[in-house]
């Protein structure tokens, strides 16, 4: 039987300020897109239930800011996430050339218990837009090489590919979880021998 | 006509957005609560459509707005809206069956969602809409009345509208089929309500004076009582019964309102004239007081059976209890000898409740000292039970040993005398005891006294007695009901009655032996014994609780009291000053110009604010910028020598942003040309816009090295590559060469100073007055003008561009001027020969050309492709200097002309350019320059940083238009300029942004500024320390004046950290409030620095979580739900209130000190 725990998923959005970090967030969770935006300051965060593998799962979305100084504080938040959006955007290559120290500064803040394994998606926001700075290869390449991440190209302004994006962040932020049920010394035979063990390919839709 | 068709479809509008709301609300949650914020947001909308023109007479008299009266119009002829409308009055009068008490306590079940309708005391006003949804009748009733419409209404009434009206009555058809419940689940709580329901939800339960008085020591529960009275006769609808019996039932079971204290199964019970049953006994704890609560085993065993049943156990809902405590005055107890126990409830009225029988073992104690530890702190049991030490059965509670409840035969006439029975030992079996209410743990306080006691006049301490029928009533926080006088035909009652007030004498343990009692002396010396050491434990703990007080107090001498100035600060003393300073008293205060008396000044605008049309005038008084007694000759002055500085340093930054500029337009350039070279090798030109499909095409993974070249484009300044810092050295390099050189207003500078930087500056100093007075005076003059309006007219291009980082052809457009300009001074320096072609090209064409030119010639020469850029850089480098007389003459229109041509030309010049020339430079060397590579990085990135939060500010404020963004970004620019070791960080522009709006002055808006920035500096990361300092005295503040909402915090989660603070402190409150409120919180945090306390702001974080305190206690919410929940309140928020609330905190704090 499936276990009819809650599951809570935290998911932390990084990414250089402006990418569109937050208008991402509302964009999957509220299904909304607003050019009111302000710079976040802080940090705020939005939850949404999803159904993951038949489970039905909270996830908490993170929307951090997005200067680099700002990271000081960002321990409290990236503390127990299960797993993390990094984000750039393809009209600016600099942005996506952060993501590398965006994703080595999460590694050390959260310390995760699999730093190789730890469910990492990247999304190259604002493919509305023309003037395109990076290509989809060259992100494709940088994901391959950090260990196959999965890779999306959404627009929250066009709401594309963005539920496909934090939907594979739940899928395989569970698929974690449910690999750490599996070596905790208290597992729940029933549950493991049953669903979300499938294998997890590489989402990318290209 | 046409405004009534408009009325009608805003409407019908209203009506289908809350459709929308509450069916996605019951697609979500899966249900939808009774309570739910968009439930009576819809009954809202409903009733207005409902009162649409409808006709006078159908209104009735009802004197306020309401639909009721329509209702009962329409249940003469409409069957379910007579049933709704018996429902309904049903609820608005309660308690008529108030007659038998024992019909009373028993809590029919049915009536679970009429009760909890009534439970909303607040919002009569859509009684019957909820309770005509929660039936599913309303849309029936709707459309009833559309089709019956002329009788009510009006012919231009949204009813009577043969489109409208069935659309109308068709809409509520889904809300009418959903499900309600006022359970809470766990699902509820998962799916986090959003902070405006559950302020909602608050209001609604607390009434008005939660947030009135919020820092109330004893917090609203969000439990409504239950009317118990009008149960019986509920329609008998198999669905809603058995929904609300699995409520019930759930609600036996802890859940968030209710604390079960004690529980026991097969309890007997046994009713009138019908045989004991077993059931299921349960105290529970609500934050209005104990509820005792009995059901049947039939009831309780899997409510969810087979339905066969349903008919037969539903019977029993007749038998099930619900007793609410502070109705019940007596409790007998009667303890068989073989340990089974019997306790009977007798209320105030004097009506027993049917009898409990425990079973065997020491339930009845065991439940009756759940009682005792539940009646605390504001009720006890009288006597109270004893604590047992050691000895006995268990280490808890025992009975107190008193006489048999048998005496109370001889002592029915109430009397004191009594005590005729005998001690007999263990084998008391029957007492009484009676539920009083205490106000302090302190049993002797005067106003416990009843000054009418009765008759215990043996007894020199009187015992606390609120029996007394005729003592007028304190308010107690737990209500006791008087109990009436005893009634000859309630014989319980009498007895009890009579019993209490011997056996309170009895207890009070003091000095009973003074009449008969003599023959239990013995007895009573072990009472005293006793007596001593809860004397001796009591007085310790005192002790300890003072010694825990003083300590607490040193801590808050030591830690707090630099928080607050000692002197206390009168509101209404010389006068009041709540009104603010208004326009009258700042007439007075400002003789001449001249504003002496600051004291007064601070005084009023920090207990009333500042008029708003003042507030430009003030403000810099406030902020410090202008000196109280100043003379307006003084502040004219400072002005002027304020407004000069700024144009100063305004060009300076300026100038380095030309560099910047045209150093990112050379690597677009390279970038593009690198690209089509990489591509077509040179044969077919790119158009622009293809590159960036290309792009995907050129750019491979092992070319890492050849997208480095971008790295100039974007301020990222991390990762920079050997090739690009290599080229800007060279550009240094030339651009030294370029000051050393003898042209135009350079040398002039370079004379004096050698430091390149001081160069521009220099000039600017000469140049940026003289700008008004005659252009062709200063070049520097003449050139800032030019510039900034060159920069004006692109800036909103720039930053697609900037975002785009290659292709537009916008950025450059200032430039390629500049650059023309360049090389026709420069040719004489002629580093190169391809800069002399390059300048002779530039004679009549744009730089782009020229650029390209010099590339084609030199394309097999890496050098010369070098040197091209340095040219370049120096270029714009010598524009800041302060430039050629012929570009300040027609800017404009040479900008138009050269943008035309690097249109036209861009492609294939960038096409010829070769990649070498740019990847490679030649000359790598050289020291100095103008602008060191890492302070253009470093500006770069800040005004990258700048450009994308200026345009993010605020722009849903009417204010920031695209020039009134221009003004907030020269300030930030400036600012940062000024202090590039701190740099940009988000949320300055926060900051400068009401200030703006204030002054709509750039420079005195800069002014201020950089005084405010002096406090608030040391918020910003990375050099937040203060950040840090704010959330320690935010801990120790709550700790002193919140101590429950402390406890609260630290056990939910992480809470040394007052992360949802943050924004508060780093930005004061700008984001959280609207810009009135902003205006207001501002100046008084201003005024507060000089009147109490120049950490206010600390005082308005307090404030506001002391406004949402019972919200985030009773949602139980933990670190990341206030984050959420005042995330979502930000511009919520009641500034007046907040503000009042943070002076009153200042105050309290201050009499806190002062008491030593």
């Amino acid at each position: 039987m499936a276990s009819r725990k809650k599951v809570l998923l935290k998911v932390i959005i990084l990414g250089d300020s402006g990418v569109g970090k937050t208008s991402l967030m509302n964009q999957y969770v509220a299904k909304k897109f607003s050019n009111q935006y302000k710079a976040t300051i802080g940090a705020d965060f939005l939850t949404k239930e999803v159904m993951v593998d038949d489970r039905l799962v909270t996830m908490q979305i993170w929307d951090t800011a997005g200067q680099e100084r700002f990271q000081s504080l960002g321990v409290a938040f990236y503390r127990g996430a299960d797993g993390c959006v990094l984000v750039f955007d393809v009209t600016m290559p600099n942005t996506f050339r952060s993501l590398d120290s965006w994703r080595d500064e999460f590694l050390i803040q959260a310390s995760p218990r699999d730093p190789e394994n730890f469910p990492f998606v990247v999304i190259g926001n604002k493919v509305d837009l023309e003037n395109r700075g990076v290509s989809g290869r060259r992100a494709q390449g940088w994901c391959h090489t950090k260990g196959d991440i999965p890779y999306f190209e959404t627009s929250a302004k066009e709401a594309i590919n963005v539920e496909q994006a934090f939907q594979a962040v739940a899928k395989n932020a569970m698929a974690q979880e449910t690999d750490v049920e599996l070596c905790s010394e208290f597992p729940d035979p029933i549950k493991l021998s049953g669903d979300n063990n499938k294998p997890q390919g590489n989402n990318c839709p290209c | 006509m046409a405004s009534e068709a408009e009325e009608r479809q805003r409407l019908l509008r209203a009506v289908k957005k809350e459709v929308k709301q509450i069916m996605e609300e019951a697609v979500t949650r899966k249900f939808v609560h009774e309570e739910s914020s968009s439930l009576t947001s819809l009954c809202a909308a409903v009733e207005a459509c409902l009162l649409h023109c409808l006709k006078k007479r159908a209104l009735g008299l009802f004197k306020y707005g309401s639909t009721m009266a329509l209702l009962q119009k329409l249940s003469k002829v409409f069957e379910p809206a007579a049933e709704v409308s018996k429902l309904v009055s049903d609820m608005e009068s309660p308690s008529s069956t108030e007659l038998s008490g024992s019909r009373k306590s028993l809590d029919n079940n049915k009536n679970q969602t009429k009760k909890s309708t009534s439970s909303i005391p607040s919002s009569p006003k859509f009684l019957w809409l909820r309770v005509a949804i929660f039936h599913k009748k309303l849309a029936k009733i709707l459309d009833y009345l559309v089709q019956n419409s002329s009788k009510y209404y009006e012919v231009e009434a949204l009813i009577a509208d043969p489109v409208d009206g069935p659309i109308f009555a068709s809409l509520l058809v889904g809300p009418c089929a959903l499900d309600y419940t006022k359970m809470k689940t766990s699902d509820h709580f998962w799916t986090d309500p959003p902070a405006d329901e559950l302020v909602q939800r608050h209001r609604i339960h607390s009434g008005n004076h939660a947030f009135a008085s919020p820092g109330s020591p004893k917090r609203q529960g969000l439990q409504v009582r239950r009317d118990a009275s009008n149960a019986q006769e509920e329609a008998r609808d198999p669905k809603t019964f058995h929904m609300s019996a699995r409520e019930y039932v759930e609600s036996l079971h802890q859940n968030s309102k209710l604390t079960l204290l004690y529980g026991k199964n097969n309890v007997l019970v046994q009713p009138e004239n019908k045989e004991a049953l077993a059931g299921y006994l349960s105290l529970h704890q609500s934050s209005e007081g104990l509820i005792i609560m009995w059901t049947p085993n039939q009831l309780m065993n899997g409510c969810c059976e087979d339905s066969r049943e349903e008919t037969d156990r539903s019977q029993y809902w007749e038998f099930a209890m619900t007793i609410y405590l502070d109705e019940v005055v007596y409790i007998h107890c009667h303890q068989q000898p073989d340990c089974r126990g019997t306790v009977v409830l007798v209320g105030q009225d004097g009506v027993q409740r049917p009898p409990i029988h425990f079973p065997k073992g020491g339930h009845l104690l065991s439940f009756l000292s759940c009682l005792e530890t539940g009646l605390q702190p504001n009720g006890q049991l009288d006597p109270p039970l004893w604590s047992q030490k050691g000895k006995g059965k268990n280490t808890g509670k025992v009975f107190p040993k008193l006489r048999r409840k048998g005496s109370r035969l001889s002592s029915s006439t109430s009397s004191s005398s009594s005590s005729t029975t005998s001690m007999d030992e263990e084998e008391a079996t029957d007492y009484v005891f009676r539920i009083i209410a205490s106000f302090k743990p302190d049993m002797l306080t005067p106003e416990m006294l009843d000054p009418k006691a009765p008759r215990s006049s043996h007894s020199p301490r009187n015992l606390p007695n609120s029996t007394t029928p005729a003592a007028p009533e304190e308010r107690a926080p737990w209500p006791v009901r008087r109990q009436l006088p005893p009634s000859p035909l309630v014989r319980s009652s009498v007895q009890a009655y009579a019993l209490s007030q011997e056996e309170q004498n009895e207890s009070c343990l003091v000095q009973a032996s003074n009449d008969a009692t003599h023959r239990y002396y013995d007895y009573i010396n072990h009472i005293k014994q006793l007596c001593d050491i809860m004397t001796k434990q009591i007085i310790s703990r005192a002790f300890y609780g003072w010694l825990a007080h003083c300590r607490h107090l040193k801590t808050v001498r030591t830690h707090l009291s630099g928080l607050v100035y000692h002197v206390i600060v009168a509101e209404d003393d010389p006068i009041d000053a709540s009104d603010g300073l208004t326009l009258q008293a700042w007439d007075k205060l400002c003789c001449d110009g001249v504003v002496k008396d600051s004291g007064e000044v601070y005084r009023r605008v920090y207990y009333g604010g500042v008029c708003h049309e003042l507030r430009r005038q003030v403000w810099p008084y406030l902020l410090g910028h202008y000196k109280f007694g100043s003379t307006p000759e003084e502040r004219e002055g400072l002005e002027a020598a304020m407004g000069a500085d700024y144009e100063k340093v305004m060009s300076e930054w300026l100038a380095v942003e030309a560099i910047i500029r045209q150093r990112d337009k050379e690597t677009v350039a390279a970038n593009l040309a690198k690209l089509s070279q990489e591509s077509t090798d040179g044969h077919i030109p790119l158009v622009r816009k293809d590159s960036s499909l290309s792009n995907e095409v050129f750019v491979s993974f092992e070319s890492e090295e050849l997208s480095r070249p971008e790295t100039v484009v974007e301020e990222s300044s991390t990762a920079r590559t050997t090739p690009s810092s290599d080229r800007k050295t060279s550009m240094e390099l030339s651009i030294t060469a370029a000051s050393t050189s003898s042209m135009g207003g350079i040398d002039r500078a370079v004379g004096t100073e050698t430091p390149p930087v001081a160069i521009v500056k220099k000039d600017s100093v000469h140049r940026g007055p003289s700008q008004q007075e005659s252009p062709d005076d200063g070049l520097g003059g003449s050139f800032a003008r030019g510039e900034s309006v060159v920069i004006e007219s692109e800036r909103p291009k720039t930053d697609s561009v900037g975002d785009s980082g290659i292709l537009t052809p916008m950025t450059p457009r200032s430039l390629p001027a500049d650059v023309t300009d360049r090389i026709q001074m420069t040719a004489k320096l002629s580093v190169d020969s391809a800069v002399e072609d390059g300048g002779s090209v530039g004679g009549g064409l744009d730089s782009a050309s020229s650029t390209g030119g010099g590339k084609s010639r030199t394309g097999s020469a890496t050098d010369d492709g070098e040197q091209l850029h340095q040219q370049q850089g120096l270029g714009s480098g010598k524009i800041e200097g302060g430039l050629t007389v012929e570009k300040c003459g027609g800017p404009g229109s040479r900008v138009q002309e050269y943008e035309d041509a690097l249109v036209s030309s861009d492609a294939s010049d960038h096409l010829s350019a070769s990649k070498e020339s740019l990847l490679s430079p030649a000359s790598p060397a050289s020291n100095g320059g103008i602008y060191s590579a890492e302070l253009l990085d470093s500006v770069a990135l800040n005004l990258h940083r700048i450009d994308k939060d200026v345009q993010r500010c605020d722009r849903n404020y009417h204010y920031f238009t695209p020039e009134n963004l221009e003004k907030l970004r020269n300030i930030m620019c400036t600012y940062v300029w000024q202090n590039l070791d701190i740099g940009y960080v988000q949320g300055m522009c926060d900051l400068v942004a009401p200030l703006l709006v204030i002054f709509n002055d750039e420079s005195l808006a800069y002014s201020c500024f950089c005084q405010l920035m002096k406090r608030m500096s040391c918020n910003f990361p990375p050099h937040g320390g203060a950040m840090d300092t704010h959330f320690a005295n935010m801990r120790s503040l709550i700790q002193i004046l919140d101590s429950e909402l402390f406890e609260h915090m630290h056990l939910h989660g992480d809470y040394t950290h007052f992360y949802f603070c943050y924004r508060w402190f780093l930005l004061d409150f700008k984001r959280e409030l609207v810009y009135d409120d902003v205006f207001s919180v501002w100046e008084t945090i201003w005024a507060a620095k000089h009147m109490t306390s120049s950490h206010f702001v600390l005082f308005i974080a307090l404030a506001l979580v002391q406004v949402y305190r019972d919200i985030i206690l009773d949602n139980n919410m933990d670190f990341t739900d206030i984050i959420k929940f005042f995330n979502e309140m930000a511009e919520r928020h009641n500034a007046k209130q907040v503000l009042k609330i943070a002076r009153e905190l200042i105050l309290r704090l201050q009499t806190l000190i002062d008491n030593k």
